[in-house]
């Protein structure tokens, strides 16, 4: 459909550690300026996939492009990067600790410090550039590990569980953060097992389970397809309406709500029109499309 | 190439700047001072009075000559100097003659003698007399020079403390020359004659060729380096070590892996912390020259003539003895998750010095013997063992060359091996590994 080229190609990617297969024959591609979620719970093998793209580490077998190159060391200074298992140095104070971060990644001089100051002012954390880190709180530093993600302004951001940690105020800020990042037109991808914060901020996802791809493309195509056509409802009177199992094949109940799955090839306007001839008072009647939790809990079902 | 020097710097400065850097560096010559001085002093120190001895002659001549002898502080004989050589304290490299003398003489007890006259006495009355005298605490000990002395009767010395081995040899050394010069006096042969024969030989020792021989002094040196190399890889190993696991426990090394290769890092680590090393060393040399400077009163420094070229041969073999040794607790800190059982694996690698000090003694006798020439390009033992050949009979500019070339391949090599080991020990997460493990690292990474 786009015709510009992906940011990012997998294809037929192995991994294995020993006897232990963490990656296998995974195919992906990121198309630049989305924000794509690579989501599966833990030990699924997103680390290790990430872990690859960055360069730590190599594939067995199979190719990775990035930019349109093989992966090569010069290519890892238009990455950030922020894994899963957080580090900073202790005793360094947060200036000079982003400023060697800047360095790893080739950026140096007053353009570094320039920069430094803008994300910890952006960030709200200009007052403790010159505390030692391990002064910071455990959301304060998560924050100044966000920064050496994206200090040098790298056209591939990958974030490997970046709200793990942080209070809601900063999730919210992380997150506005990370919609900043996409509309600068760079590329994030984004690991979690969080499925709720991938569904909120992704354009497109792949999941994968004990090392394989379980499913992938855009969020919103995926959902479409997995339409169960189900209905979230809250109504009063009409009694025992819910019981016909011509129009209804499940029924589940929480507090005043009422969460419906149609019977197969039953709309749910017939549904609707049934409940106000009955004289029902309906207060929710809301088409609900399927959870990428719903969703990957039905694949790995399927593929099992 | 720059994000080498990143790291370096970072090494460097985060370092020493700390106020245990600074504290060490202050602490450290007083604890020096304290650990060479004081024990120098304590072994000079003599508790108590004098030695008192009684002297019981039944050769009825002998007296005058051996209390002379044993009183007697001059040293007439080469014998004598030798065992107050061993006596003394070891000495450092830039003791002049003057000062082995001068040590000898702070160790050297002195005596107090008195001649038990026997006076009609039977032997075994004035025995008893003195051993009572011995028990009192009148006398430390008494001397018997048997009647048949001269020909072949052996002297006894009985005393409270026989462990006193200083006090034997002294008594020894003076009853051999005693009886030396009686043997000869009665022999016909005149005394001024006797003394003058009994002068001693200083040997001048002057290398083939007529080149004037670099002397004790180098030796001294090449002990002094090699115990500096021991040193500086105890005291810095650690800090090495440390840097190399700091970024394993604190989950660092994932950001370093995906900016940088691990070659690169752990050279910048190994260089940073010996710049940290060698800045170190540096102000303590510099304190140490500027106190002997200011000890011998801006003058005549008695700094060893040491030729240039082998000042940078020391240079040389003190950095490579170092880099090789440090390579080693990297390799180690690239295997292990805490720095307790790393100095643990890596200590017994260091000992690899010591055995290179054993070979230097045979070594200084055959300088060119294949044994020494292997074990100068042994990179382990060839700090020291190169530098004994090169004192004694230097060998050709490319064995010299072929050495340290040998080292810096061994130092680039061990520290490939570390990064490798480093890089997959750090993806097997916080994983002790076994030595075959290791192995396949090395082959896989």
């Amino acid at each position: 459909m786009e015709e510009t080229k992906p940011t990012l190609v997998l294809e037929r990617v192995t991994k294995r550690f020993g006897g232990f297969t963490a990656v296998s024959d995974l195919s992906l591609q990121v198309r630049p300026g989305r924000v794509f979620g690579l989501i599966g719970p833990n030990g699924a093998g997103k680390t290790t996939t990430i872990r690859m793209i960055v360069n730590i580490t190599a594939p067995d077998s199979g190719r990775i492009e990035l930019f349109g190159q093989q992966m090569n060391t010069a290519l890892q200074d238009r990455i950030g990067y922020l894994p899963e298992e957080r580090g900073l140095y202790k005793k360094m104070r947060v200036g000079e600790q982003l400023r060697f971060f800047a360095e790893l990644k080739d950026l140096r001089g007053a353009e570094a410090d320039e920069r430094i100051d803008a994300w910890l002012k952006k960030l709200e954390l200009s007052a403790w550039k010159d505390k030692r880190t391990k002064e910071l709180s455990k959301g304060m530093q998560q924050k100044v590990q966000f920064i050496t993600a994206v200090i040098h302004d790298p056209d591939l951001v990958i974030l490997d569980d970046p709200f793990s940690g942080l209070d809601p105020v900063n999730v919210d800020l992380m997150k506005q953060t990370i919609l900043d990042q996409k509309a600068a037109g760079k590329t994030i991808i984004l690991s979690t097992h969080q499925m709720e914060i991938a569904e909120k901020l992704c354009d497109d996802v792949c999941m994968i389970n004990r090392a394989h791809k379980v499913l992938d493309g855009r969020l919103r195509e995926i959902r479409r397809s997995f339409s169960r056509n189900a209905v979230a409802l809250q109504f009063a009177g009409g009694d025992g309406l819910l019981n016909d199992s011509t129009l209804i094949a499940n029924v589940r109940q929480h507090d005043e709500e009422f969460e419906v799955l149609m019977a197969p090839g039953a709309s749910p306007q017939a549904l609707l029109k049934r409940l106000v001839d009955a004289g029902a008072v309906v207060t929710k009647f809301e088409l609900v499309e399927p959870t990428l939790h719903d969703i990957f809990i039905e694949k790995v079902r399927e593929a099992e | 190439m720059r994000k080498f020097f990143a790291v370096v710097k970072r090494e460097y400065i985060q370092r020493v700047r700390t106020k245990f850097f600074v504290v060490a560096t202050i602490l450290g010559p007083v604890m020096m001072a304290a650990f060479t001085i004081v024990p120098a002093f304590m072994f000079g120190l003599r508790s108590g009075g004098p030695t008192r001895l009684a002297i019981v002659d039944q050769t009825g001549k002998m007296y005058e000559r051996v209390a002379k002898e044993i009183t007697s502080d001059k040293r007439s004989s080469r014998t004598e100097s030798a065992t107050d050589a061993e006596a003394q304290p070891p000495a450092g490299p830039n003791n002049s003659r003057e000062q082995i003398n001068r040590a000898g003489k702070m160790t050297k007890p002195t005596f107090v003698v008195e001649q038990a006259r026997l006076d009609n006495r039977s032997f075994d009355e004035v025995k008893k007399n003195l051993e009572a005298r011995v028990e009192r605490r009148e006398l430390e000990g008494y001397v018997v020079l048997p009647p048949n002395l001269l020909k072949d009767g052996q002297p006894e010395f009985r005393a409270r403390n026989t462990a006193d081995l200083f006090t034997k040899e002294n008594i020894q050394s003076a009853v051999s020359r005693a009886v030396r010069g009686q043997r000869l006096v009665e022999a016909g042969i005149d005394e001024k004659v006797v003394a003058k024969a009994s002068e001693s030989v200083d040997l001048k020792t002057v290398e083939a060729g007529g080149k004037e021989s670099k002397g004790e002094a180098s030796f001294f040196f090449v002990f002094g380096i090699g115990l500096l190399i021991y040193m500086s890889v105890l005291l810095y190993g650690q800090f090495v070590l440390g840097a190399v696991i700091e970024e394993k426990e604190t989950r660092i090394a994932e950001i370093l892996f995906s900016s940088m290769r691990s070659f690169p890092l752990m050279m910048g680590k190994l260089v940073g912390v010996s710049l940290v090393a060698l800045t170190q060393l540096g102000i303590w040399a510099m304190a140490f020259l500027a106190f002997s400077l200011w000890a011998a009163g801006g003058s005549s420094i008695t700094l060893p003539h040491i030729p240039l070229m082998l000042f940078v041969y020391f240079v040389a073999y003190f950095l490579m003895g170092y880099f090789i040794y440090a390579t080693v607790y990297a390799v180690v800190g690239s295997m292990v998750t805490t720095t307790q059982e790393g100095g643990q694996l890596a200590l017994p690698v260091v000992l690899m010095l010591v055995a290179g000090f054993y070979l230097s003694f045979n070594i200084i006798r055959s300088p060119s013997s294949p044994l020494a020439f292997w074990a100068s390009m042994f990179p382990f033992f060839a700090p020291i063992t190169m530098l004994v050949r090169i004192v004694t009979e230097t060998p050709p500019l490319w064995q010299i060359l072929l050495s340290l070339g040998i080292g810096v391949a061994t130092v680039v090599g061990l520290m490939w091996v570390a990064s490798r080991i480093y890089r997959v020990g750090m993806l097997m997460t916080g994983k002790k590994a076994t030595i075959p493990e290791v192995w396949r690292w090395v082959r896989e990474a």
